[in-house]
């Protein structure tokens, strides 16, 4: 029997060291650069589906493996079935979990298509090589801020970011409705405000990048830190300072803002504030993964997509209509809020300077990442 | 000459049933080594090249900078499975000697609080108990902060107890009665009577509930990250290298950090274990309220304790209920069907699917587990502690890691899984199997060797022992087992949301997504759904285990 379980051991261990071993080295490999070992991964798979279905020239690919934000969208997914016969199956996760899922799955990603979540967690993805690039036509009247250069990302709308305000904690501490980012630094809002962490929350993230690039570095930095002795701790999930202000746990929320939490307004006793000095945004995603089985069926949902027909069906989906930004020549859209509202935000330092700003950001507020009992 | 055939046949049985017998461990063994050893492996391997070379850069500063971490962890788990311990040993009792229309009661709704949806419970904790919560500020005026270690402990010890309380009263059962008979012939009180001899008697029960609820603890993610506040522990910590920053290597790393205390505290309970291995039951067994009263400053306090759990389930649930009917507008509830309707964009076929691989997991896993449990307790076979830990192990890490090593492992040729409805299965049954393997190695511990001996000498094969001794004694187990493995397949989100394939959800995923897009009323509609479904499974075959005994 101890042979047995030798015997057993040693396979084991030479699983681990083959099998494990190659997977290791291509998600790293991947991670270095956009790596030729992770781009043979798609060229034999999309090869061996060739030849299972070389008869059928469109859907011989299977489904279109969508992974996406909201559940929402199979609206959309089913306007696209309709519309080209191509059936779609979704998954929603979140950016995080995504980049996260697709880098261990190392070149053989078990979705085609990645709609939705913030723009940091697709430049990282680009960087990583894990995206393919797609060229069409409609890509030239999109507003180049936000898309890749190279066509490896787009966006379908903007998240915009302020504050929700509860009322009756307000009333109760005697405080005024804060109007712009600077009001959060009065001392009057120690303990009342919650953020999320930035590293969870692309909202959040965009925050800090943009209030950097606004005010400069030292003088940004300067801010956090007057900001941070004002917020207890920073919470883990992106949902949460909205859904804490609506219970009331917490005066002040830093969230995103659309037509949903809007509609708060009238249910709940909140005020939502769009910031009077800039209202920090950041670019939602829509890609095609690297080495998916059915990359035509993702580029095809993107030309598809980017139609103004069916760029207009996704406003009532996301509750908003920043889409006509990511299009300015959309047709019968019109913004609810100016442009000129938004932060000056140089996107292409968004995702280059993120892991140096989250470094600093989790020096800065030291403890508060842990506890301080 | 009749004689002389059966001698045949029962030799060529003889080498029939050793080999099924030893069949059965090496599948054993091998899908152990397979499903759990390989994939923690390659976290341990990816915590170790990064960048394609080998290097210890993870490792180097992680103690020091994680120790803070690891102490939060440890003081949090020790509280939480200790508070646990303490409350189901005495929800345990209470149920166990009572009368029996009152215990029909208490034990539904033991089943029910065994299914607890992911966040919901948590934020009707915030609900009733936060700064603006229904019980502390509209009820008592009082405006609290209920995030810290408190919160995590309150809700990490209440929410062990039901899984702990059913392993108990699972033990309590097969205590043997003439003990008991005994001491309250010569006189002790019924205070004494449990202090002195029942409590004794489940002590290897109350450690494997102390062992399991620590290393829930160590690996809960979900609970510090709602109500932790400032409060940081290892788990999410974890979770947040992994959705924040993609690191896989630094979460890798982490966990092992979490294999420490994992480590220390399975050594000890293997110790202790050891120690109070007895044999009780081979006297008469059952019910016995009809000499056993409980009664006194004992009974006082196991009343206080109960109902203390009991009426927070009680308002926990109910506020669940509570929010899939209404709708809260300005601080006012109004009753409404409107998530009714939200619901019809869901799928059935996404809770049809999320039973079935529920059931699977629960049939397939539990049988795996008492299996394995047996092997490890009963036989001597090589490496037996080895083996036992590592079946504990994917029990420890947090449900996102042992997912991740699932990809890592089965995303490449020659074991390519991901993307079929197995590697799920596999995960939910393996991440779940230490509940099942501890369980039933507390029920072993109380059926006696000899009558296992004693069948052996009467020349039953092992094969036999194990059929027709050790599984018909281990009926409680196996419906612990069972029922674990069901609701937590019906509910988990951590492990397998790396797993799932698009358009091959399941049920809870409906439930994270409403979560996520703040729609809590829809989000008590599913978990309330969730609940009543496995709810209704677990009783019903609860009701088939029990009626099968008698």
């Amino acid at each position: 029997m101890k042979r047995l379980l030798a015997f057993l051991l040693s396979i084991t261990a030479a699983f681990g060291l083959a099998a494990c071993g190659g997977t290791g080295n291509n998600a790293s490999s991947g991670e270095a650069s956009s790596a030729p070992q992770s781009s043979e991964a798609p060229s034999s798979s999309a090869g061996s589906s060739e030849a299972s279905g070389e008869v059928a020239p469109a859907a011989s690919n299977g489904p279109l493996k969508v992974v996406t934000t909201s559940d929402a969208y199979q609206v959309l997914f089913d306007k696209f079935t309709e519309d080209t016969g191509i059936q779609v199956e979704y998954l929603s996760m979140s950016s995080g979990e995504v980049l996260s899922k697709v880098k261990a799955e190392g070149g053989a990603p078990m979705a085609d298509l990645w709609f939705g979540g913030g723009i940091d967690a697709f430049m990282q993805a680009k960087e990583d090589g894990l995206l393919e690039q797609v060229d069409f036509d409609g890509a030239a009247d999109l507003a180049p801020e936000y898309k890749d250069a190279d066509n490896h990302w787009f966006s379908k709308g903007l998240t915009v970011v302020g504050f929700i305000v509860n009322n009756d904690i307000l009333a109760e501490k005697n405080l005024e409705l804060p109007k712009t980012w600077d009001d959060l630094i009065n001392p009057a809002y120690k303990s009342e405000i919650l953020m999320s962490n930035p590293a969870i929350s692309g909202t959040n993230y965009a925050v800090v990048n943009a209030i950097l690039q606004t005010k400069g570095e030292e003088a940004g930095w300067k801010y956090f830190e007057d900001l941070n002795a004002n917020i207890d701790y920073y919470s883990k999930r992106g949902k949460d300072p909205s859904e804490k202000t609506v219970a009331g746990e917490i005066a002040i929320g830093i969230t995103y803002l659309d037509k949903a939490m809007e509609k708060l307004q009238e249910e709940q006793n909140v005020t939502l504030v769009y910031p009077e000095d800039g209202i920090p945004y950041v670019p939602e995603g829509v890609a095609v993964f690297k080495g998916g089985t059915n990359a035509d069926g993702a580029k095809e949902f993107i030309k598809w997509f980017y139609q103004d027909e069916n760029l207009r069906e996704i406003i009532p989906l996301d509750n908003k209509d920043t889409v006509k930004i990511v299009k300015p020549n959309l047709e019968n859209v019109e913004l609810s809020f100016p442009v000129e509202s938004l932060m000056k935000e140089d996107l292409s330092l968004f995702g280059s300077q993120r892991s140096a700003i989250l470094d600093k950001w989790n020096t800065m507020i030291g403890d508060k990442a842990e506890t301080d009992e | 000459m009749n004689k002389r055939n059966k001698k045949w046949v029962s030799v060529v049985g003889t080498h029939f049933y050793n080999l099924l017998d030893f069949g059965i461990l090496a599948v054993l063994l091998s899908a152990v080594a397979v499903f759990i050893l390989y994939p923690l492996l390659c976290i341990v391997k990816n915590s170790l090249w990064i960048d394609g070379a080998f290097s210890l850069q993870e490792y180097s500063r992680l103690f020091l900078k994680n120790g803070r971490l690891l102490s939060n962890s440890l003081f949090v788990a020790c509280l939480s499975a200790a508070g646990s311990m303490v409350l189901a040993a005495a929800v345990a009792l209470k149920v166990h000697f009572a009368p029996k229309k009152v215990k029909g009661l208490l034990m539904g709704l033991l089943m029910m609080t065994m299914v607890s949806p992911p966040f919901v419970s948590a934020l009707a904790y915030i609900q009733l108990f936060g700064r603006r919560g229904i019980i502390t500020y509209r009820l008592l005026g009082l405006s609290i902060n209920p995030y810290g270690w408190g919160g995590i402990v309150a809700m990490q010890s209440l929410s062990f107890v039901p899984l702990n309380a059913l392993l108990l009263m699972g033990v309590l059962s097969k205590v043997d009665q003439s003990l008991i008979h005994a001491s309250r012939d010569l006189g002790a009180s019924p205070s004494h009577t449990l202090w002195d001899v029942i409590l004794p008697l489940i002590r290897p029960a109350m450690l494997v509930c102390f062992l399991l609820s620590f290393i829930r603890s160590l690996s809960d993610f979900g609970t510090p990250m709602i109500i932790g506040g400032r409060f940081n522990v290892l788990a999410p910590e974890i979770y947040l290298q992994i959705i924040g920053y993609s690191n896989l290597p630094r979460a890798s790393a982490m966990n092992m950090i979490i294999l420490v205390p994992a480590l220390i505290i399975f050594v000890f309970y293997r110790l202790l274990m050891r120690n109070s291995l007895f044999s009780a039951s081979d006297g008469k067994t059952g019910e016995f309220q009809s000499v056993f009263h409980l009664k006194g400053i004992a009974n006082l306090l196991l009343t206080i304790l109960s109902a203390l759990f009991y009426g927070m389930m009680l308002l926990q649930y109910g506020s669940i209920f509570v929010g899939a009917f209404t709708k809260s507008i300005r601080g006012k509830l109004h009753f409404s069907l409107e998530h009714f309707e939200q619901l019809r964009m869901y799928n059935s076929s996404t809770l049809v699917r999320s039973i079935v691989y529920a059931l699977i997991v629960a049939m397939a896993g539990t049988i795996f587990g008492m299996l394995l449990s047996y092997y490890i307790e009963r036989r001597r076979i090589p490496l037996r502690n080895f083996t036992d830990f590592v079946a504990t192990l994917p029990y420890m890490l947090p449900g996102t890691c042992f997912g991740i090593g699932y990809i890592l492992a089965f995303n490449h040729p020659p074991l390519k899984l991901t993307g079929t409805a197995l590697i799920v299965i596999l995960n939910m049954i393996f991440k779940q199997l230490p509940t099942t393997t501890k369980t039933t190695s507390a029920a072993l511990s109380q059926i006696s060797v000899t009558m296992e001996q004693a069948a052996q000498d009467l020349g039953a094969q092992k094969f036999h022992v194990i059929k027709d001794i050790v599984f018909p004694n281990l009926k409680n187990a196996f419906l612990v087992g069972f029922i674990n493995n069901f609701t937590s397949a019906m509910t988990t989100v951590g492990a397998v949301i790396f797993l799932i394939h698009p358009g091959k959800k399941i049920a809870v995923f409906a439930l994270f997504d409403a979560v996520n897009s703040g729609e809590y009323g829809l989000a008590s509609l599913i978990a309330a759904f969730i609940i009543i479904i496995t709810l209704l499974v677990n009783l019903g075959l609860s009701r088939i285990i029990m009626r099968g005994r008698r």
